[in-house]
């Protein structure tokens, strides 16, 4: 076999192990985006996972409709994956609003409700109460179940309309706002990020500098170092248990926010430790020696001239760290809970998007929902990493000329 | 007329480990001098221009015996070393700019001893620029990166930050070994307009620059000064075979 066949032979061998990858990757995103790209639109992203039901109490006052009757029809405001018109739309004076009838279907379930399809500008609805007398918001599409006591189920759109109609006083009515999105998911999971990350970032680089700079080269650095190693390498669902065992039950810190972002921060720390050390290496020490021969001590060198030039090398660390934080599952499933809600509190659970796909797919057999989750999980990784690089290359010393 | 003398080492030995790289030193360097060290490769120039400001201390594996006394007083006994190296400044063999901004690589070592003023700092700046014959070829670009600098300008730029420190003695390691010609005899000229405020002490490779700038010359040779005394004499009469024959190019 001559030279040249061989090369070739290497060569074919290189290409096709670097196609079966690429189209590997092309199927999975693919795979993903056509199953749930159907899924994915606005009202996806702006609402909450879980239908919410609460009274609101509402002026009674007429307001007359400021459009036309064709405008009217045209205002459907439905979610078309589940939602489907039967009758209407009707504008009802004292509420300022038109409410229609549709057919709702889900896998699980399917029956008919009535909608709000169009609220007037200054409709008595847009300044609702909620039983503690807090402001609250009604919206297109949310539900009516009730009013006054006296249930919707089994009329017609006309008798509904006429029972509104006939109040006299204050409305006290039934609504349920309507779930099917992932905002507080996606919420949940940017504090995460957040909250893990500042927790994690300033520890692994305190943890690095005392790694490079202070500490004598000898075995217990080595210790350190290769107790970090075995950190990384531990799958995260035993860092799930032990956050489970430690901060949630031990702390007493609950299934929460601040529990999964400890825990998360705990998988982080080697990473960030590992590629800050790196970075902190990789600095010339000509660099350190011209700050401590004009009389700098050693922290201000540290954090005056090591520091910023490897900030590159951290920024490293924190795109490594959002990805990480982004994707992880089953620390958060035990630490951080499956409670689709924006967490009010440090102390209040919360799913990421992550966790939500994992349990969409597994409790409720909804893929299509997890890629569609998916996706977004996908968007906000590649949004964060730009972010990060646009950050980290304003804080380049190298680069500024 | 004596002059001062501003370093006295008094049998200094310098260890790396087990090896020994500066054997029974013993120096006196005067005060607004230019001194030069000379040697071949190796022979311990370095090493004991670092001691001078303690730079040795970041090496994990030195020991030093003897006595180096500055202004009569042992430094490496109880003194302040951040304040020994605000006193002896350091020009590196390569430039090492920090990766700021002209200014701030000037005013880095002011603000690390803690002058905030603006003012103050402004027209610090500006004078160590000046007396580093920087000024003009920078002045319209303070807030530019000073990695922006030719190597030249970025030598001039280290040696303006060390003037900035207002130090008495400024150490020179091979401050022109990277730089070509011009940039070389401006330096040099600028070493020659220094020394009547400051005290020099440089390591060269260059029998012509040594024998150009310098008032006092010490010879090296694997650890030890084998000669000292005045340039002219040093190059013209040495007293040492090895002295003569390093000079003239026929040392091995
Ligand atoms: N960090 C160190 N650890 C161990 N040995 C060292 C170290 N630095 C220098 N040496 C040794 O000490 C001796 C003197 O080195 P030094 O750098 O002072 O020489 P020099 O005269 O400056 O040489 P050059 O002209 O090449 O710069 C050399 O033999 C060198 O190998
Ligand atoms: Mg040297």
């Amino acid at each position: 076999m001559g030279r040249k066949v061989k090369d070739n032979f290497a060569k074919g061998i290189i290409y096709l192990a670097t196609g079966i990858t690429l189209s590997v990757l092309i199927f999975i995103v693919g795979f993903i985006f056509v199953k749930g790209i159907g899924l994915v639109n606005f009202d996806f992203l702006t609402r909450d996972f879980n239908e919410k039901v609460f009274y609101a109490f509402v002026q009674n006052e007429d307001v007359s409709m400021s459009i036309d009757e064709e405008a009217l029809k045209q205002k459907t405001p439905f979610d078309d994956r589940y939602e489907s018109l039967i009758e209407g739309p009707i504008y009802v004076d004292n509420i300022g609003a038109a409410i229609a009838k549709v057919t709702y279907k889900n896998n699980a379930t399917e029956h008919e409700q009535l909608v709000i399809s169009y609220i007037e500008k200054n409709s008595p609805l847009t300044n609702a109460a909620d039983s503690t007398g807090k402001e609250m918001r009604i919206g297109t599409d949310y539900v009516i179940q009730s009013i006054n006591g006296t249930d919707f189920e089994g009329l017609s759109l006309d008798e509904a309309a006429a029972l509104i109609k006939n109040q006299s006083d204050e409305l006290k009515i039934k609504v349920v706002q309507p779930g099917g999105g992932v905002k507080s998911n996606i919420i949940t999971t940017l504090y995460m990020v957040l909250l893990s990350l500042v927790i994690a970032i300033p520890l692994g680089i305190f943890g690095a500098i005392y790694l490079t700079e202070y500490a004598k080269p000898g075995r217990f650095v080595n210790t350190i170092r290769f107790a970090a190693e075995c950190l990384s390498g531990i799958p995260s669902i035993i860092f799930g248990l032990f956050g489970m065992a430690f901060f949630v039950v031990a702390l007493k810190l609950q299934i929460s926010l601040l529990s999964g972002s400890l825990t998360v921060a705990i998988i982080l720390l080697p990473v960030i430790i590992r590629s800050t050390e790196e970075a902190l290496k990789t600095v010339p020490t000509s660099f350190r020696e011209g700050s401590l021969a004009l009389g700098a001590t050693k922290l201000q060198t540290i954090f005056k001239v090591v520091l910023p030039c490897a900030v590159p090398g951290i920024a490293t660390a924190v795109l490594l760290s959002i990805g990480r934080v982004v994707g992880e599952s089953a620390a958060l499933l035990l630490t951080a809970g499956t409670v689709a809600q924006i967490p009010g509190t440090l102390l209040s659970p919360g799913s990421t998007l992550t966790v939500q796909a994992y349990y969409v797919a597994k409790e409720e057999g909804n893929i299509e929902l997890a890629c569609a989750i998916g996706i977004v999980i996908i968007v906000i990784v590649i949004v964060l990493n730009i972010l990060s690089r646009i950050m980290s290359d304003k804080l380049d010393v190298f680069n500024k000329k | 007329m004596d002059k001062k003398i501003k370093f006295n080492t008094k049998n200094l030995d310098l260890f790396y480990g087990d090896f020994q790289a500066l054997k029974s030193i013993n120096l006196e360097i005067c005060e607004k001098e230019v001194t030069a060290f000379i040697g071949p490769s190796g022979c311990g120039k370095s090493t004991f221009l670092r001691c001078l400001n303690r730079m040795n201390d970041l090496i994990e594996s030195v020991r030093i015996e003897g006595e180096i006394l500055f202004d009569g007083q042992d430094i490496n006994g109880d003194i302040d070393v951040i304040n020994l190296r605000t006193r002896v400044g350091m020009v590196f063999q390569k430039p090492n700019p920090f990766p700021m901004s002209i200014y701030e690589n000037i005013a880095y070592g002011p603000k690390c001893q803690g002058l905030k003023d603006k003012t103050q700092l402004d027209k610090l700046v500006k004078e160590s620029l000046i007396k580093a014959a920087l000024w003009e070829e920078v002045k319209d670009r303070l807030n530019k990166s000073a990695l922006g600098l030719s190597g030249g300008q970025q030598q001039r730029l280290c040696i303006a930050r060390t003037i900035a420190m207002q130090p008495e003695v400024i150490l020179m390691d091979e401050p022109t070994s990277a730089l070509d010609p011009i940039a070389t005899a401006k330096i040099e000229d600028l070493m020659s307009k220094l020394k009547k405020d400051y005290t020099i002490i440089i390591v060269t490779h260059s029998m012509q620059q040594a024998g150009r700038i310098s008032d006092k010359t010490a010879f090296f040779l694997m650890g030890e000064v084998v000669e000292y005394g005045e340039t002219p004499v040093i190059f013209t009469n040495p007293a040492d075979k090895r002295t003569e024959d390093y000079i003239t190019g026929r040392f091995g």
